[in-house]
C-alpha cells in the first residue's frame, strides 16, 4: 500500500493547511507509460530532466533507466496538471545546470553518468531537498509503475510484476496444519 | 427546497454501517431513504484494474483525503504528539472501498475492558449479544475462514474457505510451529469460492489498491445490491449540512447539498447516522441548535472525543530463498492471537494481534529501500522477491484528549467545515506497541529470515477511526445507547464505527456491521415508538 512508505527523514503526515507536493499530486492523475511530449519543459530543459532521471535509476542488465520509460515526461504532465509544482521543478533544472556549467564545464545531459550522479548528490545535500524528493518519488513512481519494467522483473529477480493483473491458482489450505494448534487449550477470557 | 413524503427511516452514510443497516431494515420492509456524501465508484477506475495501480493508489485513489480531495471530501488536520495519518473514503461503500478485508470478531473480553483489566470502560452489551449479528454478516458479505480457533467461543462453520497460505503463509506457519504458538487461518471478507453471484478470488493480491474481480466484499458489492432491490432509496452526492429537529426536541430529518448544490431536505421518521468515527462526529457537532450548542446528543460533552486508531506496525523480514509474494490476499493469509488476552507477567493491559503479508509491492519497496543512483538495481534486486511483512494491531485505550474538533479554516467545496484530529499514544499504547513489534520480530527470525526491519508507530495510520460518539448506559459518559440510540434524542441512532467504546485490538470493520444490523433490527422491532 502506498500509505505503508515511511519516508527517508521521518514520515510526513499529509496536512490539509500545508503545502506539499505529496499532497498535490492527489489532482494529477497522470496514466504511466502513455506516449506524451513535454508541455511545461522547453527542450534545454526537458534534457536536463531527462539526464536526471536517467542518473537516479540508470539502466540494468536488461532493465532500461528511467528516461527511456519516459519518466521526464510524466513529471512534466504531472506539473501540466498541478501547476502549484512548476516553480519547485524549474528551479531544481535550473540549479543543476548551473552546478554542472560551474563544475564540469559542461551541460547537465552533458556529464558522464558518474558526474551527474556527485552533482546530484551536491545538489541533494545543499539544494534543494524537497524539490529532488518530489523529482526522485515521480521518477520512481514512473519506472515501477511501467508495462515493461513490471514486465521484466521475472527475469531480473523472480518477481511476477504482471502477475497481480493476472492471479492465478493457488494450493487450498490444508486444515491437517493446524492438528497441534486444536489440541491447545482454549486461550480467551470467559467474562 | 422540495418536501417529500416521509420515509420511516433515514440512513445517513453508505459505508460499512450504513449499508448493513439499510439492507436490514428493508429486508424487513421499512421504507429507508439514504444520503451518500460521495458518489458510486467507478469500478473501472481501480486502480487494480490498470498495470499502474501502485501510482494510482498514491493519486486519485490515495487514502489519505487531503491529498486525494475527491468532491465529496473535506479537509482533515493532524496533531498532537502523535498526528495520524487519516485514511477514509467518502464513497457508496465508505472506507471499505480501499481495505484489505481483513474480517475479525471481537473476543469476549473486548466487551469488558474495565471490569477484568481497570482500563478504559465497558461495552453496554455482551459477546454472546453481538454474536448472532456476527453470524448474520458473515453469510452476508462471504467471509472466508474456519471454524474451531481455540482463541475465540464456538461459532458457527464459515460460509467460504480459508484463503490460500501461499509461501509466505507457509513459512510464518513454520515459525508459529517452532515458537509452540498458537495460529489461524486469518478471517477475511473475500469470496475464496464463488458465493452469491461474486466469484472466487483469483489471488491477485495487492487488496487494498481494489478488487477488479469483486472478490473483495466491500459494502457497495455485499449489502447495496440487496438493498436496492428491496426498494432503498439512494441519493448519492447528497452533503448533509445538518439534522433537523422538530418542535418536541427529536429528528425529522437532514438537510443537505444535492448534486448540484442546492439545498434539499430528506425527513423520516427514525434517523440514523452512520457518517464513520470523523463524519459522524462532525455532522452531530455541525448539528448545534440553541438547545444543542456544543452539538446534537452532545449533553455527555464527548461527541467527537475519545478518539481511538489501533496501535499499529509493520516488521518486514528479509529472506534468502524467495518468497512468491506477488500473489495471495494482501491482509493476512495467517494470523496469531497468543499476546490478544492481558497477561499478567507484561508491563501494559490488553493485546494485540499479528497477521503474515507477503512483502512490499515493487514501487513501495523501492520507495523503502532502494537508493538511487548506481545502487539502486542491486537494493532493488536483493529484496523485491524475498521479503514477507507481519502486519501487528493493538488495542489504543480511548482518551477524551484524543478527539476530533470542527476545522472552521479549512472547508469543504459547500463551504462546511473540516475536522482536525489530536492523538497522543498513551503509555499503555506505548508500552504494548514495543512488545508487539519485538513479538512480530520474533516471529519473522523463527521463520528464518536474515534481517528484520520494522516501521516503529510513527506516525499514526488512520485505517480505523472509532470511539467518537461512543455506547454505554450512562448518559453522562456516553452518547447512545446499547442500541445505538441517542441519549438526548429519542428517534435518533448513531451506529458506525464512532459508537465503539473500546477499540479492541483486531481490524473493525466486522464488529462494526454487527452492531449496525443489531441497531438494526431495534429499530424495526421498536418501530410503533417512532411513528
Amino acid at each position: 500500500m502506498a500509505y505503508d512508505r515511511k519516508q527517508e527523514g521521518g514520515h510526513k503526515v499529509a496536512q490539509a493547511n500545508r503545502p506539499d507536493y505529496r499532497l498535490e499530486v492527489g489532482r494529477a492523475e497522470v496514466p504511466v507509460g502513455e506516449p506524451r511530449g513535454f508541455a511545461v519543459l522547453d527542450p534545454a530543459r526537458a534534457a536536463t530532466l531527462k539526464a536526471w532521471v536517467a542518473t537516479l535509476i540508470p539502466a540494468d542488465r536488461t532493465l532500461p533507466d528511467a528516461a527511456a520509460m519516459g519518466a521526464a515526461e510524466y513529471i512534466d504532465a504531472t506539473v501540466s496538471k498541478v501547476p502549484s509544482l512548476r516553480p519547485a521543478l524549474l528551479t531544481a533544472l535550473d540549479t543543476a545546470e548551473r552546478i554542472a556549467q560551474g563544475k564540469a564545464h559542461k551541460t547537465f545531459a552533458e556529464c558522464t553518468a558518474d558526474v551527474r550522479e556527485r552533482l546530484l548528490r551536491e545538489f541533494q545535500r545543499d539544494g534543494d531537498a524537497d524539490a529532488f524528493q518530489m523529482i526522485s518519488d515521480f521518477t520512481y513512481e514512473a519506472y515501477y509503475g511501467h508495462h515493461d519494467v513490471l514486465a521484466s522483473l521475472e527475469a531480473t529477480t523472480g518477481w511476477k510484476g504482471l502477475g497481480p493483473m493476472k492471479g492465478g491458482p493457488m494450493k487450498p489450505f490444508d486444515p491437517g496444519l493446524l492438528t497441534r494448534v486444536k489440541a491447545l487449550p482454549p486461550r480467551w477470557r470467559k467474562v | 427546497m422540495s418536501a417529500e413524503p416521509r420515509a420511516d427511516v433515514l440512513v445517513i452514510g453508505s459505508g460499512a454501517s450504513g449499508a448493513a443497516i439499510c439492507k436490514r431494515l428493508s429486508d424487513h420492509g421499512a421504507k429507508v431513504v439514504c444520503l451518500e456524501q460521495g458518489d458510486w465508484i467507478d469500478r473501472a477506475r481501480l486502480p487494480k484494474a490498470h498495470v499502474d495501480w501502485e501510482v494510482r493508489g498514491r493519486r486519485h485513489w490515495a487514502a489519505n483525503p487531503n491529498v486525494r480531495r475527491w468532491p465529496a471530501d473535506y479537509p482533515v488536520g493532524s496533531e498532537g504528539d502523535d498526528p495520524i495519518d487519516v485514511y477514509m473514503y467518502n464513497a457508496v461503500g465508505g472506507s471499505q472501498v480501499g481495505f484489505a478485508g481483513n474480517y475479525w470478531r471481537f473476543a469476549p473480553s473486548d466487551f469488558r475492558v474495565k471490569t477484568l483489566d481497570g482500563v478504559g470502560v465497558d461495552w453496554p452489551l455482551t459477546y454472546e449479544e453481538l454474536a448472532p449479528y456476527y453470524t448474520i454478516n458473515e453469510a452476508e458479505v462471504g467471509v472466508a475462514g474456519l471454524a474451531g480457533d481455540p482463541c475465540g467461543p464456538e461459532r458457527d462453520p464459515l460460509p467460504n474457505p480459508p484463503a490460500p497460505l501461499g509461501r509466505p503463509g507457509e513459512l510464518l506457519v513454520d515459525a508459529y510451529e517452532k515458537l509452540g504458538w498458537y495460529w489461524w487461518p486469518t478471517e477475511q471478507s473475500i469470496t475464496t469460492q464463488a458465493y452469491r453471484g461474486r466469484p472466487a478470488c483469483d489471488h491477485r493480491g495487492w487488496c487494498t489498491f481494489g478488487c477488479p474481480l469483486g472478490s473483495l466484499s466491500t459494502a457497495d458489492l455485499t449489502y447495496w445490491p440487496g438493498a436496492l432491490e428491496n426498494g432503498v432509496e439512494l441519493r448519492t452526492n447528497a452533503r448533509v449540512r445538518e439534522i433537523m429537529l422538530g418542535p418536541d426536541g427529536r429528528a425529522v430529518g437532514a438537510r443537505y447539498y444535492d448534486h448540484e448544490g442546492v439545498i434539499q431536505e430528506a425527513r423520516a421518521a427514525v434517523v440514523v447516522v452512520a457518517c464513520g468515527g470523523l463524519g459522524t462526529p462532525r455532522l452531530l457537532k455541525m448539528s448545534a441548535s440553541p438547545a444543542h450548542p456544543d452539538g446534537l446528543a452532545n449533553s455527555s460533552g464527548l461527541v467527537g472525543k475519545n478518539l481511538m486508531v489501533h496501535v499499529q506496525s509493520f516488521a518486514t523480514g528479509h529472506f534468502e530463498q524467495p518468497v512468491e509474494g506477488w500473489r495471495g490476499t494482501w491482509g493476512g493469509t495467517v494470523s496469531t492471537r497468543q499476546f490478544y488476552e492481558t497477561d499478567p507477567g507484561r508491563d501494559y493491559v490488553r493485546g494485540f494481534i499479528m497477521s503474515g503479508c507477503p512483502g512490499w509491492s515493487p514501487l513501495n519497496l523501492a520507495l523503502q529501500i532502494a537508493p538511487w543512483g548506481s545502487g539502486h538495481h542491486a537494493a532493488f534486486d536483493e529484496r523485491i522477491n524475498h521479503e514477507i511483512s507481519m502486519y501487528m494491531c493493538g488495542e489504543d485505550l480511548p482518551e477524551e484528549s484524543n478527539r476530533v474538533e470542527l476545522d472552521w479554516e479549512h472547508l469543504d467545496a459547500f463551504g462546511m467545515p473540516g475536522l482536525r484530529t489530536h492523538h497522543a499514544l498513551n503509555e499503555n499504547s506505548k508500552r504494548l506497541g514495543k512488545d508487539m513489534i519485538a513479538h512480530g520480530r520474533q516471529v519473522l527470525d523463527a521463520a528464518g529470515a536474515k534481517s528484520v526491519r520494522d516501521f516503529g508507530l510513527a506516525p499514526i495510520w488512520g485505517w480505523h477511526l472509532l470511539g467518537t460518539a461512543r455506547m454505554g448506559n450512562d448518559p453522562q459518559t456516553s452518547v447512545a445507547d446499547a442500541f445505538n440510540r441517542a441519549h438526548d434524542v429519542p428517534n435518533l441512532f448513531v451506529a458506525d464505527s464512532s459508537s465503539m467504546p473500546t477499540s479492541g485490538g483486531v481490524n473493525p470493520s466486522h464488529t462494526i456491521q454487527a452492531l449496525a444490523l443489531r441497531c438494526a433490527d431495534h429499530i424495526w422491532e421498536n418501530r410503533r415508538d417512532f411513528v
